[in-house]
């Protein structure tokens, strides 16, 4: 059971009403110090332009920091700049301006092919559609990142069944996508995630392609990875996903309209007393 | 990535679309295959042809006065080698027999109450012909009514002739010469290479007393017979130096020939083996041109391969960012798309070798000529076929490799 003290069960709250109250749970929250060892994600007044007919600033000024082992939703309606924060953090992307720091590296400062190799080993994606690749095996699957770090084969596979029979899977190991549900497609695609042992885990509206029962078993998936130590990053637009962060980040119009922190009962991980937010800009 | 994993995805992928991978490799099959049935018949035909010039005759050199372009075997070629000549020739070191070839123009050949019409007969002297292509009886005498026949010639007379018949042989003038046949030979003896391509029936007789053709002798003092052409017969072994001391002999104004020869025609001195190097000349860049038309129909496969993989990479944009998203460089895409181009490329090649051969092997039979392979050709065929791949395939792999990954997650 979740508790969040402000405004529960409704969407977004008013920025500048929040004021941050506790300093537990997760230490650290937007705008920390750049360079600090345990910060896994150091975006610092980042802005991303799109130039179309148009000049859209899908982020501006976004400064935000993800401390190692902490678990960060990100919600916001379509178009607030969600997506654009993924794919920056991921290394799909780089910054118009600012930097983005991820395990200590500055994304925009390495090439093409040094950021697809921080993609492989530093990150892992968790999507929405879940991403398989159609022709291969659920352990293929799994063990594709680890191809392109060039992994022997029998490690990949070893590592690829380790991991499908930690997120339940391992009476599937040479099952097609198609011949899996929804649910097992998204545990694979969490399996393959977790393949390089990544830095950070970035999941984009894992729960929308799956109905709601399967949804809060994903959920308890990373809830599990969580309480493992991997550092997350999810992006949803449904409030009880989000919940089960500990820390909501709103974003609008390509800004941060507010963070606040999430206070669970009834679970033994964080004990402050309620929880609020707050804010960086006004 | 490594080679294995590329190779194992790429093999995937193929066989997804299996249909479509067969027929882009059929493309290649015919282009390859062509090109090899084309080299296969060229090959063997070359081979043919040579192996049919190629007699005991390797010491042989061939001489005639013929246009300066021609090179040496077009036509029967201008009288101008003289007994002067001749003399000097079987002097020069390293020759063995010089052998004259004239004609006597001629109506008809009678034997019996048979009579054939024909329009020469061959002039020589009795040195003509090597021992061992009489089948029958003795060469002729210089000087005497006798007559040489080769076999098909001998057939041309009822209960074929044999030593010891009598011929008559009307001129064109019309005078009629009455000849004994002292000996015949085989198909092939005493003639020009050419000749044994058909087994013409020929008649020789010797030049004195039936030949007629006669020059003032620039060098000599007379008038002496001239003749055509003339086949010097070497040492073996010594063919290429002998060779080049009888072309000197003609290279001066020494010789009668070198003064009689006309403006724009020239003695050429050629042997078996240039004789050979000429036809195998002649056949290559014939096989080559009708190859080269071959490669056309691989060019068209190549094609093949350049559009589907083309389609491939449309329709795979979203394993594109799939890949890449989980740390796919983008040399390890280009990579996956090469080798998917490489492998219907090597694989059309594969199959076409062996199909081309069959192929050059019905043009053979057609052609009855025996069968030459040309493994040097199969060999190129498919490294050939690879480079097609590599080459079709490039473009598009150059457009997956740069496929944005956030455009292509995006991609339904």
């Amino acid at each position: 059971m979740i508790n969040l003290s402000a405004t529960p069960g409704t969407g977004v709250t008013d920025a500048t009403e929040r004021t941050e109250a506790g300093t537990d749970p997760p230490p650290g929250a937007a705008g920390r110090d750049p360079g600090d060892a345990d910060t896994v994600v150091e975006l610092a007044a980042v802005t991303r332009t799109y130039e179309g007919g148009a000049t859209v600033d899908a982020l501006s000024d976004v400064s935000l920091s993800l401390p190692e082992g902490s678990y960060t939703a990100v919600m916001g309606p379509s178009g607030s700049g969600k997506s654009t924060l993924l794919n920056l953090v991921g290394g799909l992307d780089t910054p118009t301006a600012g930097t983005v720091r991820l395990d200590g590296q500055d994304l925009a400062a390495l090439s093409e092919a040094e950021r697809a190799r921080v993609r492989g080993r530093t990150v892992g994606f968790v999507f929405q559609t879940f991403n398989l690749m159609p022709r291969l095996t659920a352990v293929e699957n799994v063990a594709l990142p680890l191809v392109f770090q060039e992994w022997p084969r029998a490690d990949r596979r070893e590592r690829a069944e380790e991991l499908l029979a930690d997120v339940g899977l391992g009476d599937r190991l040479d099952h097609q996508p198609t011949e899996l549900s929804g649910g097992q497609r998204q545990r694979v695609a969490i399996a393959r995630a977790l393949a390089a042992d990544p830095a950070l885990l970035l999941a984009d509206e894992p729960t929308g392609n799956v109905d709601t029962e399967t949804g809060e078993r994903i959920m308890d998936l990373f809830e599990e990875l969580h309480e493992a130590g991997n550092t997350i990053l999810l992006v949803t637009h449904e409030r009880h996903i989000a919940e089960h962060a500990d820390r909501i980040v709103h974003f609008r119009d390509g800004e941060i309209e507010g963070v606040e922190t999430v206070v669970e009962t009834g679970d033994g991980d964080s004990e402050g007393s309620g929880a609020g937010t707050e804010t960086e800009d006004a | 990535m490594d080679a294995a994993e590329t190779l194992r995805i790429s093999v995937r992928s193929l066989r997804a679309h299996r249909l479509r991978a067969a027929l882009t490799v059929i493309g290649i099959v015919i282009g390859i295959a062509a090109v090899v049935t084309f080299a296969t018949f060229g090959a063997s035909l070359k081979a043919d042809v040579v192996s049919e010039i190629e007699g005991s005759s390797a010491n042989e050199i061939y001489l005639v006065a013929s246009e300066a372009d021609e090179g040496g075997f077009g036509g029967a070629g201008q009288p101008v080698f003289t007994e002067y000549d001749l003399g000097q020739l079987r002097d020069i070191e390293g020759v063995q027999r010089v052998v004259p070839r004239g004609i006597v123009p001629v109506s008809a050949i009678g034997h019996g109450d048979q009579t054939i019409a024909r329009s020469q007969v061959t002039a020589t002297n009795a040195t003509a012909f090597a021992t061992a292509t009489f089948e029958e009886g003795r060469s002729f005498r210089n000087g005497e009514r006798e007559a040489v026949v080769n076999r098909p010639a001998a057939r041309l007379f009822d209960g074929n002739l044999s030593a010891g018949d009598r011929l008559t042989v009307t001129r064109a003038s019309g005078d009629r010469e009455n000849v004994t046949v002292v000996g015949i030979v085989n198909g092939t003896g005493g003639q020009l290479p050419f000749s044994s391509f058909s087994d013409q029936p020929r008649v020789f007789l010797p030049a004195d007393p039936f030949y007629q053709s006669v020059v003032e002798s620039p060098n000599a003092v007379g008038n002496q017979f001239v003749y055509p052409q003339v086949t010097v017969v070497t040492d073996p072994g010594d063919t290429t130096a002998t060779k080049e001391r009888v072309r000197g002999y003609f290279a001066g104004d020494r010789s009668d020939a070198a003064l009689l020869v006309p403006d724009g025609y020239a003695v050429s001195a050629q042997t078996n083996d240039d004789l050979v190097d000429r036809i195998e000349r002649i056949v290559t860049r014939l096989t080559r041109f009708v190859t080269g038309i071959a490669v056309i129909a691989l060019v068209v496969g190549a094609v093949g391969i350049a559009n589907i993989m083309l389609v491939s990479v449309t329709e795979r944009t979203r394993e594109i960012g799939i890949m890449k998203a989980v740390g796919a460089r983008s040399r390890d895409v280009m990579q996956l798309f090469l080798a998917e181009a490489v492998l219907l490329g090597a694989l059309g090649a594969v199959l076409g070798v062996p199909l081309g051969v069959a192929g050059g092997w019905v043009a053979t039979r057609y052609a009855e000529i025996p069968l030459t392979l040309a493994p040097g050709w199969a060999a190129l065929a498919v490294v050939v076929g690879v480079l097609v791949g590599v080459v079709a395939g490039l473009y598009p792999a150059w457009r997956a490799a740069r496929v944005d990954p956030i455009d292509a997650l995006r991609y339904e």
